[in-house]
């Protein structure tokens, strides 16, 4: 199952690469619609003679969908200097020195600013170091960038859910728990 | 006895008497003085010299070079970037900081240099070239490929201290090539391994060649004397100051080694003035004059550093050059005649011109107004003696291409507008400000039309209103109730008069003076219509608008409506902290000069992180951009296609004061934020628009620059609909013509248009048909 997905990936990843040059394309729906958030009511528009009425759909927030979103770096356009900087970073996060990590990481963003698992690294650096709230914001941009790839966003939901946790907010550490686990059962359901 | 002896009368008289015994007095109490003297500066000498501590000014760095597969650099522009950090070409590589260009590939012998995550060593590599940039860097004799090669960054200046000046980069006697000191000793001190402070033969061979010459041509000090007079002396020329020099000169060399003596002299001597600042110092003279590290110096350049020490404001290389040519040649031949370069070697070295570099000197004082910068973010962190004493290292976010792109176009630019208007030369500025995207870092600043001139910074210290630049943040404001406004929420463009708070009366025209009755609210914003958006910011209210400011990095706003039209001073650098939080999606990152601080040893101080605050909603902000791509596509700022590579999107946003006294641009593409003031510095109306104005340098950086275009990715809370422009509701394949604008989800347009064919099969369309 898993191996599929990861195919279904990969294949993904080299479609949306000709598509585009450059981040990842969400045009081309390869793979499969995963359960969804629930959906957000839609008041009624002002009738305006003469206009069809549009019927919203049931879904408003964006479902989740394995798609051809890259699993890791290595899949994702990062060329290799940004790859062996992030490599580098994480085998300083592992040796525990996370500062190290960090500038090595800002090197990375220097080079291509775009990356959802640079800046996922960089939130989990920042995390190592105790600064949360870098922790957080870092994992906001990397979502950001992520661009509802799910593999990315189930990552960051767990760091600030732990970044949370490490403030004291008991409640919005449960909840982004909660996100990361809906995430994660909607993948291991495909 | 002998007292009864006869004697001439002379001796007899008392008075003569009184006046030996006072004589012999006055050489006992004299000598007894001048003892306590030496004793009291033997003391002086040792505690003084002890307690040298050298003015080390804080040495700021630019960001370094980084050379990868893909990066888009050609071979070209390496070899400027190369040669800008005082890398010299040739035939093979010598050591450090050489190259040799090959075809198709550049062969580097790199610098060593201690980064804050790691010491990189020397490394020779051959970087290979393909037709998008770097294609491939290799270790030499090695089949080892380099993912990254990071280059030595360049020396951009030093925070000395404002009182003396003085300014230097301190050198360890065992770093120093040989041949400076043996060339030091040859030319100012024949016998300074051999004489004891003073030298009595020195002062006979000065005299004497001072006599034959009928002027002053040799001076008799010996460096321990010169050292003496620099540290602690006034330059006075009394008996008594050089009895006292001479006198502690002996008392030095007595306590303190010939080599901590030379390594002392190295370091002090002063070897030139560039402004304010002092260059002492053989370490900062190199970089100074050669832009490179004193131990890549070559035998001519050694002289010439050797041969001013004479006098520096007389000898000065980049005035004199004819008189320091010839006392640099005289040099050689000394070292020459004495064994220390070879014949061969002599006279390839008098052949070369002086090899100083123009300007204020390689990288030091070259980027005046990004040093500045650097200097008020570093005041608020350390001490003022920190930075002077310390010699911190400070590394920075400056990029020098992207540096030198901003200046290019500032410098030509500014004085081509200037002459298309027929304005008295001198009169128009620019400054402009360039960051990333994602990261919060200031790549260049330019503060005037003179890049080089270290005056006023009108890029930071300068806050003049910024009209329209203002704009995006109501719109933003508005398209943050998504229930409320969207991009084609159609804005009442009508006239208005307002009460201000004094009682006036506010009537704000459009810049047309026409009234252009219901828009879209992202045409309002494209076209930059004043009355439409006094109305639109009325209606969410300042507070809100100063709120969204706020959250984009900026809260000095006046809670004025003449706030919606830009009614704001702001610097350059302000609006590039505004921009940059849209550019990045509403991520809030303060803009930071400064990387990291180590000390004098290379340990790290401080480093300081990206810091980013998610500050701004993410969909409104994506709508905002749309709206500002449309400035560019299709509203004031048009032109820029002109210029700007086809098919790359960029957003931005023209701004114009009143009477025209300043022209303003503002915009971004994926990873560049610039921003471009054009004005007087007496205020003075310049008759330039932000589009006919700042928008051209911009748009020519921009290109310059290779900028990134924006990826029209919307986030996930931002649904693209095709609409009909007419109406502004859903289209679908039965209209002709439509946009897909971006719309918040869940508020989207929830009617087809009239055109669609959803719309046609109703009954009123079906009777419409039939009467066609």
């Amino acid at each position: 199952m898993r191996r599929t997905a990861a195919a279904v990936a990969v294949a993904g990843a080299l479609l949306s690469g000709c598509a585009t040059e450059e981040g990842e394309s969400s045009t081309t729906s390869t793979g499969s619609v995963l359960p969804a958030a629930p959906a957000a009511g839609a008041g009624p528009g002002a009738i305006i003679p003469g206009a069809g009425t549009y019927i919203p759909p049931a879904v408003t927030q964006p479902p989740i969908t394995t798609q051809n979103y890259p699993h890791t770096i290595q899949d994702t356009s990062a060329g290799p200097a940004v790859l062996s900087l992030y490599k580098q970073a994480q085998g300083a996060r592992a040796a525990g020195h996370s500062d190290q990590a960090e500038a090595l990481l800002e090197r990375a963003v220097h080079i291509d600013g775009r990356n959802p698992f640079v800046w996922q690294a960089l939130a989990g650096a920042h995390m190592d170091l105790g600064h949360s709230d870098q922790a957080e914001s870092a994992a906001q941009k990397s979502t950001s960038l992520a661009r509802g790839n799910p593999y990315v966003e189930a990552g960051n939901w767990r760091l600030i859910a732990a970044a949370r946790q490490a403030r004291g907010d008991s409640g919005g550490a449960v909840q982004a728990q909660a996100r990361a686990d809906d995430i994660a059962r909607a993948l291991a359901a495909n | 006895m002998a007292r009864k002896k006869p004697r001439s009368g002379f001796f007899q008289s008392p008075l003569v008497r009184w006046l030996l015994i006072g004589l012999g007095l006055a050489l006992s109490v004299g000598l007894l003085l001048f003892t306590l003297f030496l004793v009291k500066l033997d003391g002086d000498v040792r505690t003084r010299f002890a307690g040298v501590r050298w003015v080390l000014p804080a040495q700021v760095y630019a960001a370094p070079l980084e050379v990868y597969p893909g990066a888009s650099l050609s071979l070209d522009q390496l070899r400027h970037e190369l040669d800008r950090l005082g890398y010299r070409a040739g035939d093979e590589l010598v050591g450090p900081g050489t190259y040799i260009v090959g075809k198709g590939s550049l062969r580097i012998d790199t610098r060593a240099f201690a980064f804050w995550d790691a010491a990189q060593p020397e490394q020779r590599v051959e970087v290979q070239a393909d037709d998008k940039g770097i294609g491939g860097v290799r270790v030499m004799g090695s089949d080892q490929s380099l993912d990254l090669l990071r280059f030595d960054p360049m020396l951009i200046g030093s925070i000395y201290p404002s009182h003396s000046g003085e300014d230097r980069v301190l050198v360890k006697l065992s770093e120093v090539p040989p041949l400076l000191p043996q060339t030091l000793i040859l030319v100012e001190d024949h016998n300074f391994y051999s004489h004891g402070g003073v030298s009595l033969r020195g002062i006979f061979r000065a005299a004497f060649a001072n006599l034959r010459a009928g002027h002053t041509v040799q001076g008799a000090s010996t460096l321990t004397q010169q050292l003496i007079k620099n540290l602690f002396l006034s330059n006075e020329r009394t008996a008594k100051r050089k009895i006292t020099e001479a006198s502690m000169a002996i008392l030095l060399e007595r306590h303190v080694s010939k080599d901590e003596i030379l390594e002392a002299y190295l370091n002090e001597v002063d070897l030139g003035q560039d402004g304010p600042r002092a260059v002492h110092g053989f370490g900062l003279a190199s970089q100074y004059y050669f832009n490179k590290p004193l131990n890549e110096l070559q035998p001519h350049e050694i002289a010439m550093l050797v041969a001013i020490v004479k006098g520096p404001s007389q000898y000065n290389p980049r005035r004199a050059v004819k008189l320091v040519t010839e006392r640099r040649n005289l040099v050689l031949k000394m070292m020459a005649d004495a064994g220390n370069i070879t014949p061969d070697e002599y006279q390839e070295a008098v052949q070369k011109p002086l090899g100083v570099v123009s300007g204020s000197g390689g990288g030091a004082a070259r980027y005046p107004a990004f040093v500045d910068l650097v200097r008020k973010q570093l005041a608020g962190l350390y001490q003022e003696a920190d930075l002077t004493n310390e010699g911190l290292r400070i590394f920075t976010t400056l990029d020098p291409r992207v540096q030198e792109a901003l200046e290019n176009r500032i410098s030509s630019d500014v004085p081509e507008l200037e002459k298309s208007r027929r304005m008295v030369e001198g009169t128009l500025q620019g400054a402009g400000v360039v960051t990333s995207v994602e990261g919060g870092e200031v790549l260049a600043v330019v503060g005037g039309r003179d890049a080089r001139y270290a005056g006023f910074n009108r890029a930071i210290d300068t806050r003049r209103p910024i009209g329209s630049l203002a704009k995006p943040f109501t719109y933003l404001t508005a398209l943050e109730q998504p229930d409320k406004y969207n991009l084609q929420t159609p804005l009442d463009d009508s006239p208005i008069d307002l009460k201000l708070p004094n009682g006036q009366i506010w009537s704000p025209k459009n810049y047309d003076r026409q009234l252009h009755g219901e828009v879209p609210l992202y045409m309002a914003l494209a076209k930059s219509y004043n009355l439409a958006t006094v109305h639109l910011g009325l209606d969410v209210g300042i507070g809100k608008v100063k709120q969204t400011f706020a959250a984009a990095g900026f809260d000095d706003v006046p809670e004025l409506p003449s706030a919606f039209l830009g009614a704001i001073d702001m610097s350059p650098l302000d609006v590039a902290q505004i921009y940059s939080t849209i550019a990045s999606s509403g991520y809030l990152t303060p803009l930071l000069a400064i990387r990291a601080v180590l000390t004098k040893d290379g340990q790290p101080l401080n480093r300081y992180a990206f810091k980013l605050k998610h500050t701004l909603p993410e969909g409104p902000v994506y709508l905002t951009t749309w709206a500002m791509r449309k400035v560019i596509e299709l509203g004031t700022a048009h032109w820029a296609t002109s210029v700007l590579p086809a098919g790359q999107i960029y957003a931005g946003k023209t701004g114009t004061t009143e009477d025209l006294r300043d022209s303003w641009f503002s915009g971004f593409g994926s990873d560049r934020v610039a921003v471009i003031w054009v004005g007087r510095d007496d205020n003075k109306p310049t008759g330039f628009e932000g589009a006919t104005g700042a928008l051209r340098i911009w748009g020519k950086l921009m290109r310059d620059l290779n900028a990134k275009g924006i990826e029209p990715l919307p986030p996930a809370d931002v649904e693209e609909v095709a609409v009909d422009p007419l109406s502004g509701l859903r289209a679908d394949p039965g209209c002709g013509e439509t946009v897909t604008v971006p719309f918040i989800r869940s508020a989207e347009p929830q009617q087809y248009a009239p055109c669609a064919n959803a719309s046609k099969s109703t009954p009123l369309n079906w009777i419409k048909s039939i009467f066609k």
